[in-house]
């Protein structure tokens, strides 16, 4: 039971914690720009880089320096959308789509072409679980991952339902007519979803180089079950998003726990697969995700 | 839209034609797509043979080796297309290469073979390669996966593992080594308690790895890159406490593994085959030695193979005396195999003063004897990877 | 001369990877163009159909199914037949979903193929594929063998354009477009808008199994790789929107230039000085992007917009035919 605990749920949560960080982004960026933003992981890559860059030159800790990325790959975003997003707002959802491909390449591509392709960290050794919590075996980094999620969580949270500009986005993201006819600035609510968006996804960034390693394919890699954990949680709801995310990590996880006999249920050369089929059942069986967002 | 590209097409064409003193080589590498890190150094390999070449006296009668660059992405259909514009566009006389198997087999067949271009592949392990009806024009100095699987399998069953767990990357190149590697330890008596496949590229791998353990096994043979799975299971190995020990194929050679998990966690812990020379071997100091400039590690996989790829084609177009790819392919196996004068990476002037004299030559690269056999494979060397006390990779030669 | 007898070979190769991606583009202009379906899982159809040209037609080897050594036109009909079974299964649990939904279905439902392809190494010999695949005319001498192969490509591509612009302009195809432009328009007139939809997505699927049955043949060696969704979903989709939606000229025109501007964006970036050596490559891939962002921005209907079938006689006067605005797709 504890090998259960240690081994396939804590994993499975902290992996479920990265992408439900990475899927309100892609979530918010559905509900209030309407269209899939295939950019969003290699947004990611983009803050890790940075952070990793701002590691190198102070030597403080990734999550120290951490926000000022965030802000960083915000004003990187916000210029982006002025010039590739911008254009087509009154235009199909398509073009807004392919556009974001288009970024995809080119961001990708200049993250490569600075920092190149080899291998980096944000910390290096291994960490061993801490001993106060044994025999429930938590890392240090597990345990900051975890907090980090739930601070962010709760301040997305405030925004969302205390601030002005929150009650704003989610109102343009449950009736954008509407929302726009009570006069809400649109451009406004636009400039904070991709501040949004664009910090969470550094963070899960941050979180994963911090779990793993830093390399330029880290934020496609996370891209769709990314998508996986927003459609299940239904789409333009953050807290949705939330949920699909630690669902798909959690899931992943226990694909590989041997519920029968000492072998795997399921080929572990089928992980990548199980957040897709999650998802593909749910868009058959209920399409409007579990917390009921928006169903085109 | 139709000036710029109508513009950029005159430009290509423009720049095309093979300037007089320029023998063009093709250069086809997967330098981006899955494994952009392994290819970065077999690229500079490549490029240190071309600038040797070219600093002591260059081809024939001085003409300049040009490396053409080409993307192979690893994928066959982007293998095909870079095959056909260094051939077709800009009009090699042959060409090291493809980086994967996948786009190898696809440039080879589809495009190379029928157009008579000889090729030699530095990282291509496959052995669908050996099986190809390739009118001799297929080469590779990378050994095919069979002898490394059975090289390691040895390895263990001599450092006195007697059950091991194995988990492989599901890509091309590792799935064919452990398959090697299994039924070779098996061979020798060893017991594989679980033989598991890995999707790589996931953020976690703890569930794999606890499942992997439960059958008590002495050690993880691991074969992955270790870029995509193979840095994160041994890390989740260690924290986990589930293998304490590990063995890996050569897809797991780099600095970053040391960089990333610590000296300390696996120092006597990790072993990792490699192909490679000698390292006592003065072929393989006289790379090693040059490749230092390149500011990358030469005991990076196949960068030493990527410098001796290219130096047995600069050294068939010497020896046929002409840029003519039928000629450099009939010229590759005669340069590359006994008798002759061995000529050792960096040697040209030598080689050239040689061939010139109507002597035979026959390399002898950094990354082993290279003589081809009738397939145009070469036989495998390995060498065994452990970490030093000074937190460094330590290479001792298998015999 | 025989400089430009290779650039004229390399002009060949553009032409049989623009023409084997026209299929896939006339395909998705089908599903996409014509009714609107957003299907994302363009590399799941495409994966299909190359595995089953592949396992139909090779010799007996041991490490994959094989030896039946088919004759190709037949297995290429195979190749589309199973995916237009595969289509249809897809189509009937996948076709209520609207735009964005079954585009994410879709992509799913690829990737998981994908996973099957390479895992079960029985019968595809798993992540390292199938080799020596039998392409047509490649018995013939050079160029012969490249020329007939383009012209089988180029020939096939010109059938489905016309037995396409043929069912644009009947019947079938005005109900298409009135499905995507308004559903419920299309339901109230008597139309059974599932059925409609469904046949679209299954001829789109065959057309997308012909392509990786071509692209089998052409690459001689196919696995996982080739049915990587960024080179078989996405460049698809990007070369109908260039082109133009919905036209199948544009479809046509699409996939040949992006192909082209994919492939030869090399031959610039090979150019660049040494101390780029590598770099050139992503410099390629952004380049890539710049292009696209320029197309879309420049040309947001495509290089040939979308051109309406003139009303039928009876109806002229009637009623204005309807805007071409294309903006109430979703």
């Amino acid at each position: 039971m504890m090998a259960f605990l240690n081994f396939y749920l804590i994993p499975g949560v902290v992996l479920g914690c990265i992408y439900a960080l990475g899927a309100i982004g892609i979530s918010l960026t559905f509900g209030i720009l309407r269209f899939s933003n295939f950019a969003h992981g290699d947004t990611m890559t983009l803050g890790v880089y940075i952070t990793l860059s701002l590691v190198q030159f102070s030597g403080l800790h990734p999550l120290l320096v951490a926000p000022l990325a965030m802000v960083l790959t915000t004003g990187i975003v916000l210029g982006l959308d002025r010039t590739f997003y911008k254009p087509f707002r009154t235009s199909p959802a398509i073009m807004l789509v392919i556009a974001s491909f288009g970024l995809m390449l080119m961001i990708r591509s200049v993250i490569q072409f600075f920092w190149g392709v080899q291998l980096q960290a944000l910390q290096t050794g291994i960490q061993m679980p801490l001993e106060a919590l044994l025999p429930v075996r938590f890392s240090e980094n597990h345990l900051l991952i975890i907090g980090a999620t739930v601070l962010l969580m709760m301040a997305v949270h405030l925004v969302l339902t205390r601030t002005k500009i929150g009650k704003a986005m989610r109102a343009t993201s449950d009736n954008p007519e509407l929302a726009a006819l009570t006069g809400i600035d649109t451009e406004v609510v636009i400039r904070a979803t991709w501040a949004m968006g664009a910090s969470l996804a550094v963070a899960a960034g941050v979180f994963l180089g911090l779990d793993t390693h830093v390399e330029t394919m880290m934020g496609f890699k996370l891209l769709l079950p990314m998508f996986a954990a927003a459609i299940l949680g239904g789409i333009g709801k953050p807290y949705g998003a939330v949920a699909g995310g630690l669902v798909i990590g959690i899931a992943e996880e226990l694909s590989a726990y041997p519920w029968i006999g000492t072998t795997p249920l399921l080929s572990p050369g089928y992980k990548g697969g199980v957040a897709f089929a999650i998802m593909v059942a749910m868009l058959i069986w209920k399409p409007q995700g579990l917390f009921r967002g928006r169903q085109f | 839209m139709k000036h710029l590209i109508t513009a950029a097409a005159l430009a290509a064409l423009a720049a095309t034609p093979a300037m007089a003193g320029e023998i063009r080589v093709g250069s086809v590498a997967g330098v981006t797509g899955p494994i952009a890190e392994l290819v970065a150094p077999i690229v500079a390999g490549r490029n240190l043979a071309a600038a040797h070449i070219n600093a002591n006296g260059g081809l024939l009668d001085g003409d300049t080796l040009v490396l053409v660059l080409a993307d192979s992405q690893c994928d066959p259909k982007a293998g095909v297309d870079a095959g056909n514009k260094v051939v077709n566009v800009e009009q090699v006389v042959a060409i090291v290469g493809a980086s994967c198997s996948g786009a190898t087999n696809g440039m080879v067949q589809s495009v190379t073979i029928p157009a008579g271009i000889p090729s030699v592949s530095d990282s291509a392990t496959a052995p669908s390669i050996t099986d190809l009806d390739d009118n001799n024009l297929v080469f590779r100095t990378a050994p095919s996966d069979a002898y490394q699987g059975a090289a390691l399998a040895k390895l263990a069953w001599e450092a006195g593992y007697r059950k091991l767990a194995v988990t492989y990357a599901n890509d091309d190149y590792n799935a064919g080594i452990a398959e090697v590697f299994v039924a070779n330890f098996e061979g020798l008596g060893g017991k594989v308690t679980a033989n598991q496949v890995h999707e790589p590229n996931k953020a976690s791998y703890r569930a794999e790895i606890t499942t992997l353990s439960g059958g008590g096994a002495e050690a993880l043979a691991l074969f992955a890159y270790y870029g995509g799975s193979g840095i994160t299971i041994i890390r989740n190995a260690l924290e986990t406490g589930a293998f304490g020990k590990f063995m890996a194929a050569d897809g797991m050679f780099d600095v970053s593994v040391i960089e990333q998990i610590g000296a300390e966690n696996l120092r006597g812990n990790l072993m990792i085959t490699q192909s490679a020379s000698d390292p006592s071997n003065t072929s393989y100091q006289l790379f090693a030695e040059a490749y230092k400039s390149t500011g990358m590690d030469p005991g990076a996989p196949y960068a030493a193979h990527g410098y001796d790829a290219t130096f047995l084609i600069a050294l068939a177009i010497e020896q046929a005396g002409a840029a003519d790819p039928a000629l450099i392919a009939a010229a590759l196996p005669e340069v590359a195999n006994a008798p002759g004068e061995i000529i050792r990476p960096g040697e040209w002037e030598k080689a050239k003063a040689l061939i010139a004299a109507g002597k035979a030559v026959n390399y002898e690269g950094a990354s082993g004897s290279v003589d081809f056999d009738a397939a145009g494979d070469v036989p495998g060397f390995y060498s065994v990877n452990t970490i030093n006390a000074e937190g460094k990779f330590e290479m001792r030669f298998l015999r | 001369m025989e400089q430009y007898y290779g650039y004229f070979l390399y002009l060949l190769s553009l032409l049989t990877m623009g023409g084997i991606y026209a299929v896939l583009t006339l395909g998705l202009n089908v599903q996409w163009g014509f009714t609107g379906l957003f299907n994302a899982g363009i590399a799941g159809f495409f994966a299909v159909g190359a595995y089953v040209q592949a396992i139909l037609t090779t010799p007996i080897y041991a490490r994959h199914l094989g030896g039946y050594e088919w004759p190709i036109p037949l297995a290429m009909l195979a190749a589309m037949a199973l995916s237009a079974v595969v289509g249809y299964g897809v189509a009937k649990i996948c076709i209520r979903l609207r735009a964005d939904y079954l585009a994410i279905a879709t992509i799913g439902i690829a990737e998981i193929i994908r996973l099957v392809f390479k895992n079960e190494g029985w019968a595809t010999n798993g992540p390292r594929g199938i080799s020596q695949i039998p392409k047509a005319f490649e018995d013939l001498p050079q160029p012969w063998n490249t020329l007939a192969f383009v012209a089988m490509v180029l020939a096939i591509v010109m059938v489905i354009y016309l037995a396409l612009e043929r069912a644009r302009t009947a019947p079938w195809g005005r109900v298409m477009t009135a499905i995507r432009e308004n559903e419920a328009a299309a339901a109230a007139a008597g139309k059974n808008v599932e059925r409609f939809r469904l046949e679209s997505f299954v001829i789109g699927s065959a057309l997308m199994g012909l392509g990786g049955a071509l692209m089998a043949q052409y690459l001689k060696q196919i696995d996982p790789q080739v049915s990587d969704p960024l080179t078989a979903t996405f460049l698809v989709f990007v070369m109908l929107i260039a082109g133009g939606s919905a036209n199948n000229k544009g479809a046509i025109l699409g996939a040949m230039l992006m192909w082209t501007v994919w492939s030869a964006t090399e031959i610039l970036t090979s150019r660049l000085p040494d101390e780029f050596a590598i770099r050139s490559a992503y410099v390629r891939i952004f380049l890539i992007g710049l292009i696209l962002q320029f197309i879309l921005q420049r040309r947001p209907q495509g290089i040939l917009p979308e051109r309406r079938p003139k009303p039928h006689p009876r109806l002229r006067g009637d009623r204005a035919p309807a805007a071409n605005t294309g903006s109430t797709k979703q």
